[in-house]
C-alpha cells in the first residue's frame, strides 16, 4: 500500500467538485459574517444599555448562544424547529445558524472595541449638544474600529473553518465534499491535504484583505505619527 | 487476627482461587501469534453503534447487537479479551490501515474493491431498504416511486455509494434523478426524516425493520442490492484464525442461535476469506 499518491493529489487539487465545495465554504462564512457582525452590533448596543429592557435580552441571548455547541443549534434548528411548524432548508438553516451563532461571539468583541474609547470624550460630545447617533457616528465608532479590526479578523479566520460544522446537517462544504470523495479511491492523506491546502488559501487571502482594512482605519493614527516626525 | 484458623482457611481457600484461575487462563493459549495484533492477548474491534439492533448503545452506555455479541465470541474463542471502539465508518478502513484496530466489525459490506485494501470474511447476508414516515408505506413500493425525491443517507458507506447508483439508474430510465442528502451517521439521517427534512432515508434491511418495528418509520421496499457484510482485518493470521474460529461456531450450532435471536440470516454455507492477493 502506498503512503502518498502524487497523481491523486493532484487530480484532487483541481478537482471541480472540491472547487465547488470551497466556493460554498467561502459565501457561507461571508454571508454569517456579515450577518453576524449587523446583528452582534444591535446586540452590543443592547446589552450595554442603560434599560433593563433592552439589555437583558441581550446578555440572554449572548449567553445562550455562546453557551451551546454549533452542532447543537444547527441540528435543533434544522430538525428541531420542523417540529414547531418552521421548516427552513439546508442553506437556511445553516447561514441562521452560523449567522445566531457568530453574532453572540461578535457582540462581545464589539462591545469591547465601544468600552475601549475613553468615556470622556463622550461626555463632552454630549456638553457640545451631540445626539447619541452623531457621537456613535463620529466619536466613538471611529476609534472603537481599530480596537474591533484584529479580533474581528481572528473571527473571520475561525469561521472559515467551523463552517465545516454544517456538514451535519448535510451542507456540502469544502470538507464534506472531501470526505464524499474518500470513498473513491481511499486516499485519505492525499484529499485531506488538498482539503487543507483549499484552507489555508483561504484565509491567506482574508489575511491580506484584513491588513488592507487595518491600514485604512488606522490611517488617522499613521498622520498623526508622520506629523510629529515633521516638526 | 491473622492466626486465627477461619483467616488461614479463607487465606488458603483465596490462593487456591488465585492459582487455579491462573492455571484455567494458561490452559487457553491464542491460536494468534502476538505479531498479529496490536496489543497482545487483546481483540481491539471498531464499530459503529448506530444500528439497532445489530450494534447499538443502550440507555445505559453499554455496548450491545448482534454483532457486538459475535465479536465477543470470536475473541473468546481465540482466547483474547474484546475490545471495542466506538467510531464514525468513514473513519474505520483508514484505522485499520494504520493500525489503530484488528478488525472491523461494523457490518462492512463486502466488495471486490475493498478486499483489494483488507482481509474480509462475509458473514451476514444484508440488503438495502428504503424508509419513509410512518403511514406512507404505501408511496414507494419500488425503487422507481423515489425519482425526483430527496433521501438522506450515512456518507461513505455502501449504503451512499448505493444510493447514487440508484439514482444513476433512475437518469438511465428517463425518471428524474434523486436529491441525495449525506449526513454523519443514520440516527441523523432518521432524525431528518422524521423533521420532513427529507423524504426518505435509504438503510439497511435490519436497521429499517428495527425502526419500522418501533413504529417511528415505514420500511416500504427492502431486499434491494443484496450483498453480504463482513468482518475486515488488517493482518491474514488474524484473519485466518478468525476464519476458523467462526466455521468452529457454525458447525457446533452457536452461528446460528445468535443470528436466529436477532432475526439475521447468515451466510450460507462454510465462511471464506479474501483479501489482496488471494
Amino acid at each position: 500500500m502506498q503512503i502518498w499518491n502524487w497523481s491523486g493529489f493532484f487530480d484532487y487539487l483541481t478537482n471541480p467538485f472540491i472547487l465547488g465545495g470551497a466556493f460554498t465554504t467561502l459565501w457561507l462564512t461571508a454571508v454569517a459574517i456579515v450577518g453576524g457582525l449587523v446583528l452582534g452590533f444591535v446586540l452590543a448596543l443592547m446589552k450595554m444599555a442603560p434599560s433593563r429592557l433592552l439589555s437583558a435580552p441581550a446578555a440572554a441571548y449572548i449567553w445562550l448562544f455562546r453557551g451551546t455547541p454549533l452542532l447543537v443549534q444547527l441540528i435543533v434548528i434544522y430538525t428541531g424547529l420542523p417540529q414547531l411548524g418552521i421548516k427552513l432548508s439546508v442553506v437556511e438553516s445553516a447561514l441562521i445558524g452560523l449567522t445566531l451563532n457568530e453574532a453572540a461571539y461578535l457582540a462581545e468583541i464589539v462591545r469591547a472595541g465601544i468600552t475601549a474609547v475613553p468615556q470622556g470624550q463622550v461626555r463632552a460630545a454630549r456638553a457640545l449638544g451631540m445626539r447619541e447617533a452623531q457621537i456613535m457616528r463620529y466619536i466613538v465608532m471611529p476609534q472603537a474600529l481599530r480596537i474591533i479590526i484584529p479580533p474581528l479578523g481572528n473571527s473571520v479566520n475561525g469561521l472559515l473553518k467551523t463552517t465545516s460544522v454544517t456538514s451535519v446537517i448535510s451542507m456540502e462544504e469544502l470538507l464534506r465534499r472531501t470526505q464524499v470523495l474518500i470513498q473513491e479511491r481511499f486516499m485519505v492523506l492525499e484529499l485531506f491535504a488538498v482539503a487543507a491546502i483549499y484552507y489555508l488559501v483561504m484565509t491567506t487571502l482574508w489575511d491580506v484583505v484584513q491588513r488592507r482594512i487595518e491600514r485604512r482605519f488606522g490611517r488617522a493614527y499613521q498622520q498623526l505619527g508622520s506629523a510629529t516626525e515633521q516638526r | 487476627m491473622f492466626r486465627t484458623a477461619s483467616f488461614r482457611l479463607s487465606a488458603a481457600l483465596g490462593l487456591a482461587l488465585l492459582t487455579s484461575g491462573a492455571a484455567l487462563a494458561a490452559d487457553c493459549k491464542s491460536a494468534v501469534p502476538d505479531a498479529a495484533l496490536i496489543g497482545p492477548g487483546k481483540l481491539i474491534m471498531s464499530t459503529n453503534p448506530t444500528l439497532p439492533p445489530l450494534q447499538f448503545i443502550d440507555q445505559s452506555g453499554e455496548l450491545k447487537g448482534m454483532r457486538v455479541e459475535l465479536g465477543k465470541e470470536v475473541a473468546k474463542r481465540l482466547c483474547l479479551t474484546p475490545e471495542y471502539i466506538r467510531i464514525e465508518f468513514s473513519a474505520m478502513i483508514p484505522g485499520l490501515q494504520s493500525g489503530r484496530w484488528d478488525m472491523i466489525n461494523t457490518g462492512i459490506f463486502f466488495t471486490p474493491e475493498r478486499a483489494k485494501l483488507m482481509y474480509m470474511i462475509p458473514y451476514e447476508k444484508q440488503a438495502i431498504s428504503i424508509s419513509v414516515p410512518a403511514g406512507k408505506g404505501a408511496t414507494v413500493t419500488k425503487p422507481e416511486d423515489l425519482a425526483g425525491k430527496t433521501v438522506g443517507v450515512e456518507i461513505g458507506g455502501f449504503e451512499e455509494n448505493k444510493t447514487k447508483q440508484l439514482s444513476e439508474e433512475l437518469k438511465a430510465k428517463g425518471l428524474t434523478p434523486l436529491t441525495i442528502r449525506t449526513f454523519d451517521n443514520f440516527a441523523l439521517a432518521y432524525q431528518a426524516l422524521r423533521a420532513g427534512q427529507v423524504e426518505a432515508v435509504v438503510s439497511i434491511d435490519g436497521v429499517a425493520k428495527e425502526y419500522a418495528d418501533r413504529g417511528d418509520f415505514d420500511r416500504a421496499v427492502s431486499g434491494l442490492y443484496a450483498t453480504p457484510v463482513a468482518l475486515a482485518f488488517a493482518k491474514k493470521d488474524l484473519a485466518e484464525a478468525a476464519l476458523k474460529v467462526l466455521n468452529e461456531m457454525k458447525a457446533d450450532g452457536a452461528y446460528q442461535k445468535l443470528f436466529d435471536a436477532y432475526g439475521v440470516v447468515p451466510t450460507d454455507g462454510e465462511l471464506t476469506l479474501a483479501g489482496p492477493g488471494m
